[in-house]
């Protein structure tokens, strides 16, 4: 029998505490300018933003594969969406993120294939290209999302869009072969190539899957943000890490269930301990320190393998 | 299905990789409602053979006719639709999924509705099977990951068998298994037999293979030797043909009486480990094998481990002669003590590196001129040592995953060989190893016990400890149950009436 500490109940109970830990603490250390139900919402609504990123992330990142083009893609599709919009409204917005971001993450899959290189080296390889594509496409300009164009800014559109990620993402995992297949790959690649798994094609279908998302996660970065500037440098790379600390979560859950879930209230965590800090003036420095040291405890904590398993 | 008609037509199968002939034109047939063992020696071809009649490796020259038809298999799940599957030696499920995942993977097809795969079916389907096999203790909607090696096996069993292959192989799988795995997998085959499908066996014992096969198929360096009638030959026949000459008596030792020195050269007092061992007390001596035995969760397994410092959280103490105390690897290795785990793939070897990188591991500070490594030093060693144990390899700077089980094994021995090692641990020494290369180790046992080496030997066959031990310890239930000494009058139901 699976033991309660399998269980999803416990996955959850572990993210629960932990979000419960965290306001806890910056509440008794900077009650006034912290955890008001305002800034909560607040918070969690800027976490959704990188919660779908993770989870485009998490198809990779269980097959042992890894993207470091996620934040150029924000940024070139982004670009794209607004270009777009202006011509074709909603429509050219949405098309153009979502049609942008899966389309690099099809040529990326794609290249991954026929070069047989390691995906880190692919994927910075395209953030180089993809940066000076967006520098090109925006021609050197801040491109500014109309001010009727911004539904997904705030509640509930954008709110309503993640719901239909993360659903999505749940569907996908549960109820499709790639799930699965993602699994299996990651697990044992020779198995799997050996049950009969087209490994390339789910490889493909992982990439295209998590630049689908990207795609989405681009749409609310813009929308939140209002304007997307296109810079060149690896100056994108930044953008990477903080979905990929909700794909970690995810990871890490993944023994109880709970993914999806994990991703989602990691980041929330996260989002906490950012603005706990904010709250607090330490400078970012600092909160960059601290947000890092965070994540490694809580990774440890709850994912850590058994004593003597062996972890890469 | 007609019993004896010819159900697979094996013609000219021809495989090589490299200059490795690994299947030389080998031609048979099994007929329907038979259990064909095939054996040989390792690196004889038969698990090459087999992985080609399903897929995991392409055909190399030749071809297989199935009930009729030719079939070009190109994967496992392909193989599987044409009716022939596979239960492995090695873990063959995949963490990360559930048990129903693993059951269906790669026949999702029936769950499929739309490309929407129906969870709840095929959660339903799995346990309805798993009950119907006996093995309701396993959930399948459980993760695979929260169960143990055996019963992972018993999935993998599951697996291979709901859809009825016309022809069931299984290829060294029963030394992962207890007693009750074996038995539940001897009925599985007995029920394809009596169904009019095929079983193609593979295993390294003997005597069951004799029990429970109805022929007997023997491959030798990759060539077809002989199909005979499991009723009409032994096992020195079956040895003799393998081989290519007698094995004969000297397989175990034969020495009776003995006397063990009474020089002491480990000590292991009150040693624990958590839910493993409780309280193991005992004294190896110079020149001696220490037989370990017991059923498979009985604990001798982690006595290795606690002997050779890799235990985590033991108790109690493991000392050598001068006093050292062992607690940790790097202690015991360079106190001259070596392990050889019963897992090979996972805890002995390194399976991407060269076979001689695998041999100096251990030796590489002996080895270091002012701390500089020469390559011509180092593949002196490697091939004096190979060379030794006569490992079958085409060379020191060849993969050691090309190897099969048996030169892994003599590969693991002439790193320890190299290390110079005065006492050596060896946890189920000849595991998945054939009758030529268990002589050869049995007799490096007694040269090395002869030079005054202490060797701890743990196994799981009663025949090896009765046949190389000076002296015997039983476990049960983690605890020392039982002491027996070197006898011509000790049997295996003395033994066995200590394990259970």
């Amino acid at each position: 029998m699976q033991s309660f500490k399998n269980s999803k109940f416990y996955g959850f109970m572990i993210l629960a505490a932990m979000v419960l830990f965290f306001y806890a603490l910056f509440k008794i250390l900077t009650p006034s300018n912290f955890g008001s139900p305002a800034n909560l919402y607040s918070y969690f609504q800027s976490s959704i933003i990188y919660s779908v990123g993770g989870c485009g992330l998490y198809f990779i990142v269980v097959m042992g594969l890894f993207d470091f083009a996620v934040g150029a893609n924000i940024v070139l599709s982004s670009i794209v969406g607004v270009i777009l919009s202006e011509k074709f409204g909603y429509a050219g917005f949405i098309i153009g993120c979502i049609g942008c971001g899966t389309l690099i993450g099809v040529i990326i899959g794609m290249l991954y294939n026929r070069l047989n290189v390691p995906s880190m080296i692919v994927t910075v390889g395209i953030m180089l290209i993809l940066e000076s594509v967006a520098v090109f496409t925006a021609g050197g300009v801040k491109q500014t999302l109309a001010p009727e164009l911004r539904f997904f800014s705030g509640a509930p559109g954008n709110i309503i869009l993640a719901a239909f990620a993360f659903a999505l993402m749940w569907f996908i995992l549960n109820y499709t072969r790639i799930g699965t297949y993602c699994n299996a790959i990651g697990s044992n690649e020779f198995t799997a190539k050996n049950m009969g798994i087209d490994v390339k094609k789910y490889k493909l279908i992982g990439f295209a899957l998590l630049h689908f998302f990207v795609g989405i996660m681009a749409i609310l970065t813009v929308s939140y943000g209002t304007t997307m500037t296109a810079l060149t440098g690896m100056s994108t790379m930044s953008r990477n890490f903080q979905p990929l600390m909700g794909t970690f979560f995810g990871v890490a859950f993944r023994k109880y269930g709970t993914p999806i879930s994990a991703i989602v209230i990691g980041e929330f965590i996260i989002a906490i301990i950012f603005n706990g800090f904010v709250a607090l003036g330490a400078p970012t420095t600092i909160q960059n320190v601290v947000t890092g040291g965070a994540l490694l405890a809580i990774v440890t904590l709850t994912a850590r393998g058994g004593r003597g398993s062996v972890v890469k | 299905m007609e019993k004896g008609k010819i159900l697979l037509n094996a013609e000219h199968i021809d495989k090589r990789f490299g200059i490795t002939h690994a299947v030389n034109d080998v031609s048979l047939t099994v007929s329907a409602g038979e259990i064909r063992a095939l054996i040989g020696e390792n690196g004889s071809g038969k698990s090459t053979f087999c992985q080609m009649l399903c897929g995991i490796y392409t055909i190399g020259g030749g071809t297989f006719t199935l009930d009729g038809q030719e079939v070009h298999v190109k994967n496992q799940v392909e193989a599987n639709k044409l009716g022939v599957s596979i239960i492995v030696q090695e873990m063959g499920t995949l963490s990360g999924l559930t048990v129903a995942e693993n059951i269906f993977l790669g026949h999702e097809d029936p769950f499929m509705h739309n490309g929407i795969k129906d969870t709840r079916a095929m959660i339903k389907e799995g346990q309805r099977l798993l009950d119907e096999y006996g093995f309701s203790g396993i959930r399948a909607g459980s993760m695979i990951d929260s169960y143990n090696f055996e019963d992972r096996k018993l999935v993998e069993i599951v697996k291979a068998t709901y859809m009825k292959p016309k022809i069931l192989i299984v290829d060294e799988t029963t030394t992962a298994l207890s007693q009750n795995g074996r038995l539940e997998l001897y009925k599985i085959m007995d029920a394809v037999r009596a169904d009019g499908r095929s079983v193609i066996f593979i295993s390294h014992d003997l005597n069951e293979i004799l029990t429970h096969c109805d022929t007997i198929s023997i491959l030798r360096d990759g060539e077809y030797i002989d199909t005979v009638n499991a009723k009409e030959i032994d096992e020195d026949g079956l040895k003799r043909l393998m081989v290519g000459r007698e094995i004969g008596s000297a397989y175990y030792r034969t020495d009776y009486g003995k006397a063990i020195s009474p020089e002491v050269v480990l000590s292991v007092k009150d040693v624990t480990v958590p839910n493993q061992i409780y309280d193991v007390s005992f004294e190896l001596h110079r020149g001696e094998i220490l037989g370990f035995g017991g059923l498979s969760e009985c604990g001798m397994h982690e006595v290795g481990k606690a002997v050779f410092g890799a235990s985590l959280d033991r108790k109690g103490t493991v000392t050598l002669a001068d006093g050292t105390q062992i607690n940790d690897i790097p202690t015991a290795i360079h106190h001259s003590i070596a392990y050889a785990s019963k897992d090979r793939d996972n805890e002995s070897i390194i399976l991407n590196e060269s076979i001689r990188n695998n041999i100096v591991l251990p030796s590489l500070d002996d080895l270091a001129e002012n701390h500089i490594l020469k390559a011509g030093k180092l593949n002196r060693f490697a091939q004096e040592f190979a060379d030794k144990m006569q490992t079958k390899m085409q060379g020191i700077h060849q993969f050691i995953s090309d190897l099969s089980g048996g030169n892994k094994q003599k590969v693991v021995l002439a790193r320890w060989l190299g290390k110079g090692s005065d006492i050596l641990v060896l946890d189920s020494p000849t595991r998945g190893i054939d009758v030529k290369v268990k002589q050869a180790i049995y007799a490096l046992m007694q040269e090395l016990t002869a030079q005054g080496k202490s060797i701890i030997m743990i196994s799981e066959e009663i025949p090896e400890l009765l046949g190389m031990s000076d002296r015997i310890l039983i476990m049960k239930d983690g605890k020392i149950n039982g002491e027996f000494m070197r006898s011509e009058s000790l049997s295996e139901e003395d033994l066995i009436a200590k394990m259970v």
